[in-house]
């Protein structure tokens, strides 16, 4: 079996997976399990924007959970004090996270490396500290609980996320059409652009490439799909919470991304589902469940560094290769 | 005025164990150029050791020696098993070092248990200060405190392995050539970063709480304390580490201590932003 033949099998497999989630998983486990893998997909879209910025441009961001918080506030205080409907409260949650990635990247990407990492979470730690005082926006702790809008109600026909399977496809496809945006974006021009940023910044902008402002553009990028991450999760829990703004919750994606693999588009997907399934499953034997998913980043970082969508591609590779060549191998073996 | 003396004099000696905390996170961060996500949690660790030390053998003040030694181990031992390894991808190391916080806050609930406890000052009673009865422990924290950091650059200034440590940060390639160990200064850098948070935490237990999560607020402050120290300048960060906490005890004589660490992070986006070799670049070296 060649490697194209391999990948292109296994996105067969998975896109009959997920369209199959809301029939096969109550089958075979229990309906709990479809909101796990709803939630899978609402982290794995904020793993994908530290993948952006990290993987394809090459700055760390520990802030992230600013913009997914930004999000979630957007959808909850958009429905709960200014009655907005759906849609126009999804757009609030979207375009403050936006603005916000605006307005805190103009500082954030004058640094690189270890100072971005820190301003980013020094933005996001003001931000946390400023909704846990402020209680009379933000509800502190304790956060906004609303009642959902219904998506559509167009004469006659009612639909709203309170209906499980219609919120599991709502969620499947906005996180799919966003990671497809995504693809696109890397594999425009633009992208290429970024990926030139990542590999070296001063080649980049000795050929006329003007890094502050692609920075910038990947900064607010990133703020959108982790905006988009937010208020997805706030219609998915039905409330929005200053908790998810601290700096474990944007470590955690880091970690997720990193684990799943840098700079590849499945990564963050695959890093999310593998902690968030141990997270599921050993905490209802265990309450200890942190203690394995420390262990577990910390032997991915020492035995597959690349993460492990990058050792599949590794692997992958490898089989392409001997495929092109395999008199070359063959010969190797019967070398004594 | 008897309210602002006291939060101002408990900032300022928050202020010295903090900077002893600090001084073990910049070592680590100016010699391996990691950043170190565990460093709040190897701090946590000292509370509890000073807690174990006490039920185990009823003396808090052998935690002094306890906890430095144990910190130093596992901090050699980490570096070691899995800071080395990855030394040149600095991105894995925050991911290495985030699992590894969360190992060790998880295997302190396992064993401490998850309910905060207290250790009763070994020192108790108070004694009047400008009209104000103050803790005698605290003022004793203090001292111990300073002492530390005082023998910390003794040490660091005046030893083989010290100048080593600088040689090392200063040009590794050159120090290498020179004949220094660099992989042996990297292990001993590491466990002397975890002694000294270890230290802190002993120093800072009985007035504080022993929590597994002890951690998570002491981690920020120290990188304010490094940042605004200027990456690097040890001086500068314990100078950092005090003027910071003494100013959030400042205003939060006047306000909210949400607001007093909320403006201590902006000072830190400024300084990011517009001095980012540090407030106190020119002070020292």
């Amino acid at each position: 079996m060649s490697a194209a033949t391999i990948e292109r099998s296994l996105w067969v497999v998975l896109a009959a997976f997920m369209i199959a989630v809301p029939w096969l998983i109550p089958a075979l486990i229990n309906s709990f399990w479809v909101s796990v893998i709803a939630e899978i997909l609402i982290w794995s879209l904020f793993a994908a924007s530290v993948n952006l910025l990290f993987g394809y441009v090459g700055l760390l961001s520990f802030g992230q959970a600013l913009y997914f918080g930004f999000g979630m506030y957007g959808v909850a205080i958009g429905i709960q004090d200014f009655h907005l409907s759906f849609w126009p409260a999804f757009g609030l949650g979207i375009v403050a996270s936006m603005a916000m990635a605006f307005l805190t990247g103009i500082f954030a990407v004058r640094l690189t490396w270890h100072y971005f990492a820190i301003i980013t979470v020094v933005f996001s730690l003001i931000f946390y500290f400023l909704a846990l005082t402020n209680k009379w926006l933000t509800g502190g702790d304790d956060g906004i609980n609303f009642s959902l809008p219904p998506t559509f109600n167009v004469g006659g026909f009612n639909k709203s996320l309170t209906d499980s399977t219609f919120q599991y496809f709502f969620i499947l496809v906005t996180v799919t059409f966003c990671l497809w945006l995504m693809q696109r974006l890397i594999a425009s021009p633009l992208g290429k652009a970024l990926v030139a940023i990542r590999d070296n910044d001063v080649r980049a902008s000795l050929i006329g490439l003007n890094v502050y402002r692609l920075r910038l553009i990947a900064f607010v990028l990133a703020g959108f799909l982790a905006g988009v991450a937010g208020a997805l999760f706030a219609f998915f829990g039905r409330y929005a919470s200053a908790s998810y703004m601290f700096y474990h919750v944007s470590g955690e994606a880091v970690v997720w991304a990193i684990v799943g693999g840098a700079g590849t588009l499945l990564g963050p997907l695959v890093g999310t589902t593998l902690f968030i399934i141990v997270r599921e499953v050993v905490s209802t034997h265990w309450e200890h469940h942190s203690l394995i998913v420390g262990a577990v980043a910390v032997l991915v970082v020492l035995f597959a560094p690349k993460g492990v969508v990058g050792s599949w591609n590794d692997w992958i590779a490898r089989i392409a290769e001997r495929a092109e060549a395999p008199s070359v191998t063959a010969k190797l073996r019967t070398d004594p | 005025m008897d309210k602002l003396f006291l939060l101002a004099m408990n900032g300022l000696i928050w202020g010295l164990i903090i900077a002893l905390i600090a001084l073990g996170l910049a070592i680590i961060f100016g010699l391996l150029d990691i950043i170190n996500l565990a460093h709040g949690d190897f701090f946590m660790v000292g509370t509890v050791l000073a807690w174990a030390t006490l039920q185990s053998t009823g003396s808090f003040w052998l935690a002094f020696i306890v906890a430095p030694l144990v910190g130093f181990l596992l901090g050699a031992l980490i570096q070691r098993l899995i800071i080395q390894p990855i030394h040149n991808a600095a991105a894995l190391s925050i991911v290495a070092t985030f699992g590894l916080s969360l190992i060790l806050q998880e295997s302190v609930r396992i064993t401490y248990g998850p309910t905060p406890g207290r250790i009763l000052s070994p020192i108790p009673g108070t004694m009047p200060m400008f009209g104000v009865d103050y803790e005698v422990y605290r003022l004793f924290a203090a001292a111990v405190a300073i002492l530390l950091i005082g023998g910390f650059f003794l040490f660091l200034n005046h030893t083989q392995l010290g100048t080593w440590m600088r040689a090392v940060r200063h040009d590794r390639d050159t120090a290498v050539a020179m004949g220094i160990p660099a992989g042996r200064v990297y292990v001993l850098t590491f466990g002397i970063g975890f002694a000294l948070a270890a230290v802190g935490g002993v120093v800072a237990a009985p007035i504080t709480t022993v929590d597994f999560r002890g951690g998570v607020d002491i981690l920020p402050f120290c990188f304010m304390a490094v940042i605004i120290g200027g990456l690097g300048n040890l001086p500068g960060t314990a100078a950092a580490a005090v003027l910071l906490a003494f100013l959030e005890g400042i205003i939060q004589s006047v306000a909210d201590p949400t607001v007093a660490r909320i403006a201590s992070l902006v000072l830190m986006s400024a300084v990011l932003l517009l001095r980012p070799q540090g407030l106190f670049k020119g002070f020292t070296r």
